[in-house]
């Protein structure tokens, strides 16, 4: 039975579920339970849960991240939310240098079971140190996975994923995507972590992107329908693993992709795409991979410069147009 | 406004510049900064750059081509310019005429005229294309070098194949390279055909493969193909050096018949005694050294113009020219007999067939074909009679050297069978004069006639 309900009560419904049948998952974070969250994610659960599976924290990233970690290795499952992914930078040594590796570094012995989740990119008018996208940064590093939900059904399955996954996976969400709605099924499911889906099929060019800037190709496609370029959107749903097999076959069909990834261009998700397109795809290409990313600046405060530098509508058109040598 | 390109000058006494080599052709996008051309000027080649962002419209001055400094060489237009926009200029040497194209055996058609044909072609000479489109025009059986591409600087995407597929190979891509302003009109075609990659047998079975069929039948397969060759950076040199030799220096000739039955019995002689020793002279070697001696009569032979002087070389370095093997691009080189008056027959052989081997197998360093003063031409082993040959600057003169023939001879007023060696003295009439080149091969027969001396 599937209900209208809001991004963040998908989560939700995601983390007590799996609460609710696994007394080893856990929640902790700043303000996550006497205050409901600080965006309302997890409203109640204190209530059902109880302090010491709800768990708030001081404004001490590194602790509290260091602590799930070491749960995790004993044997607990914890979720760690970040107010914020750009708070989470303070913990790099533990979510890089520990998590990832342990298992690697004792020889197997310490699986780490852990979920990150938080609010990722641009939150609306944060400035440039609380707008960051981790996605390219963080992709970097081998030993963990991370998926990006674009809607509710997408993040109640990821997350739910994400729980049940034995290695360390990071969830990143958006702010300017919580209140979205969408149908998600009251029960439990799973949305295979590593598994692209097709958003819209189209014939002309394939764009691949990941989380909010979904939206944006979407809205794009729209108006690129009216030029007559039908453009298929591919949302990655996760960027580590990253599903090319869904990409390579979609561009082997329309012989020309762009990549939105809101992240800086620089050595990015977007590069890695684009670097396996041109890999797996080489003959199948009409142009090479045009790429969309935030502008190579820190993110600015202005609400006009915030929306330019971001991967938008205008670049993403202007994007296929040059790739489908409509320019 | 389109940006002249001119002729820069690269040096303070630099009046002319040669084009030596483009790095674009029509078409080509271009950047301040991306190297236009390879310039020879009077004292090096270098590098003429870009100052401004644009595309290359027109190149006006062919690789080869000397002209004054301010001249215009090419045309850039600036960004979002129309091309076209620039009076036509009937000389582009660049830009394949219209000529060629219909007569390539696959365009029965006629080239639409909006699009350079030479577009197609990169600097390099490869087909720009795109993989999918080289892909689909295999699967199709469409030739794309009678592709015009509507993609940036010519390129062929995947609507042109797609294009020339649907109309048969009829028709070309009918997208101008620049329809920018109204993208809906090329779309409309592009997003209907390619809604699915078609299967290639199917399209095999469509009137494509008959038409390829019927050009099979008329075409007849032919021992040589129409190609064109980049040229190698030594064919450039010559080309550069010798359109300069020609056009510049005024050259006449003189010729003169040698009698070679002495030489060629010294010759003989010579090597029955050097056999086993590895060493074997040939006419050639004893040229070499009967030139450089004929100098010490002759010293303008062995001078240069040098502008507002006459310069004459106290050493007397003989320039062998060398011909290089096919196998390694062809082309010749002169290698320098350094001294060659002071060096005896025996050495100036071993030199020479050391240069020459180096030549063909290695190539010679600056240094090995640097400071002649003269230059020796022989196709005597082709068995050529006589010919002329251009001259090799900054030397003022080039003996061409025809086979030792079997001939009759009149000899102490009886009719002989004797050897005759017909020799041709290109000059520069700047240095020397008619009767001075009559007077040096007067004496070089002096010298071939009666061979002791070459070996003293």
């Amino acid at each position: 039975m599937s209900r209208t309900i809001e991004f963040r009560d998908a989560l939700r419904e995601a983390m007590s579920d799996e609460m609710r049948k696994d007394p080893k998952v856990f929640l902790i974070g700043e303000e996550v339970a006497q205050y409901d969250g600080a965006y309302k994610v997890s409203r109640g659960m204190l209530d059902e849960f109880g302090p010491s599976r709800i768990i708030d924290t001081p404004i001490s990233e590194t602790g509290f991240a260091g602590l799930g970690i070491g749960a995790a290795m004993m044997g607990l499952r914890p979720i760690v939310e970040f107010m914020s992914w750009s708070f989470s930078l303070v913990a790099a040594d533990q979510i890089l240098n520990n998590a990832p590796k342990m298992l690697y570094m004792s020889g197997g012995q310490f699986q780490v079971p852990i979920v990150f989740r938080g609010n990722d990119g641009a939150g609306g008018q944060l400035g440039s140190t609380h707008s960051w996208c981790v996605e390219s940064l963080y992709a970097n590093v081998p030993g963990l996975k991370i998926v990006i939900p674009s809607d509710p059904y997408d993040a109640k399955g990821l997350l739910t994923a994400a729980i049940r996954d034995p290695d360390p996976v990071f969830c990143l969400e958006s702010e300017r995507m919580l209140s979205m709605t969408g149908e998600v099924p009251e029960e439990a499911y799973e949305l295979p972590i590593g598994k692209a889906v097709i958003r819209r099929p189209g014939t002309d060019c394939t764009v691949v992107s990941f989380g909010r800037p979904v939206h944006f190709c979407m809205a794009a496609a729209e108006i690129l329908a009216k030029e007559g370029i039908d453009i298929e959107v591919i949302d990655g749903r996760s960027v580590k693993p990253l599903d090319i097999d869904t990409i390579a076959e979609s561009v082997r069909r329309t012989n020309s992709c762009v990549v939105v990834d809101q992240s800086w261009s620089f050595a990015s998700v977007g590069s890695e795409v684009a670097a396996e397109v041109h890999r797996v795809c080489f003959d199948d290409l009409d142009n090479h991979v045009h790429r969309v990313h935030s502008d190579d600046v820190p993110a600015p405060y202005a609400h006009n410069l915030e929306a330019e530098m971001l991967p938008n509508e205008r670049k993403i058109c202007e994007a296929v147009r040059s790739v489908t040598y409509n320019a | 406004m389109p940006i002249d390109i001119t002729m820069p000058r690269l040096s303070d006494t630099m009046e002319k510049g040669t084009i030596i080599k483009w790095h674009v052709a029509a078409g080509d996008e271009v950047t301040a900064g991306d190297v236009l051309a390879d310039v020879e000027t009077d004292k090096a080649t270098m590098e003429m750059q870009s100052f401004d962002d644009g595309t290359v419209e027109q190149i006006s001055v062919a690789e080869g081509e000397a002209v004054d400094v301010g001249t215009v060489v090419a045309i850039l237009l600036e960004e979002d310019e129309e091309p076209g926009s620039q009076p036509e200029t009937p000389s582009s040497p660049a830009a394949a005429p219209s000529q060629p194209v219909e007569a390539a055996p696959a365009a029965a058609d006629p080239a639409p005229a909006a699009a350079p044909a030479a577009a197609v072609q990169t600097r390099s000479g490869h087909l720009r294309i795109t993989p999918v489109a080289r892909r689909l025009a295999e699967e199709h059986g469409v030739d794309p070098s009678t592709l015009v591409g509507s993609g940036p600087a010519g390129r062929i995407v995947k609507r042109d194949v797609l294009a020339a597929v649907g109309a048969g190979a009829e028709t070309r891509s009918s997208v101008p390279p620049s329809a920018a302003p109204a993208p809906m009109t090329p779309t409309s075609a592009t997003t209907s055909a390619p809604a699915s990659v078609p299967a290639p047998q199917v399209i095999q079975a469509t009137p494509v493969s008959e038409d390829q069929s019927q050009l099979q039948v008329i075409a007849v397969p032919g021992a040589l193909q129409s190609f064109e060759q980049p040229l190698t950076g030594m064919r450039q040199t010559i080309a550069a050096r010798l359109v300069e030799s020609s056009q510049t220096i005024p050259h006449y000739q003189v010729s003169m018949a040698l009698d070679v039955e002495p030489l060629l019995a010294l010759r003989k002689s010579l090597n029955e005694q050097l056999a086993g020793t590895g060493s074997k002279i040939s006419v050639n070697d004893l040229l070499v050294r009967a030139c450089a001696l004929a100098m010490y009569a002759n010293p303008l032979m062995n001078a240069s113009w040098g502008g507002e002087s006459i310069v004459y070389h106290g050493a007397v370095n003989i320039g062998v020219a060398v011909a290089l093997p096919d196998e390694r691009g062809g082309g010749l080189v002169v290698a320098t007999i350094r001294d060659a008056d002071r060096k005896s027959i025996r050495v100036i052989s071993a030199e020479t067939r050391a240069l020459s081997e180096k030549a063909r197998t290695r190539g010679l360093t600056v240094e090995e074909m640097a400071d002649s003063t003269f230059t020796i031409s022989n196709l005597g082993m082709f068995g050529i009679t006589d010919f002329t040959a251009i001259i090799n600057p900054p030397n003022s003169a080039i003996l061409a050297v025809g086979s030792a023939l079997e001939k009759p001879v009149v000899r102490n007023g009886e009719l002989v069978v004797g050897h005759e060696m017909t020799v041709t003295l290109s000059n520069d009439h700047r240095v020397v004069d008619g009767a001075t080149a009559a007077k040096y091969l007067v004496s070089l027969r002096e010298i071939i006639e009666n061979p002791a001396q070459i070996l003293v």
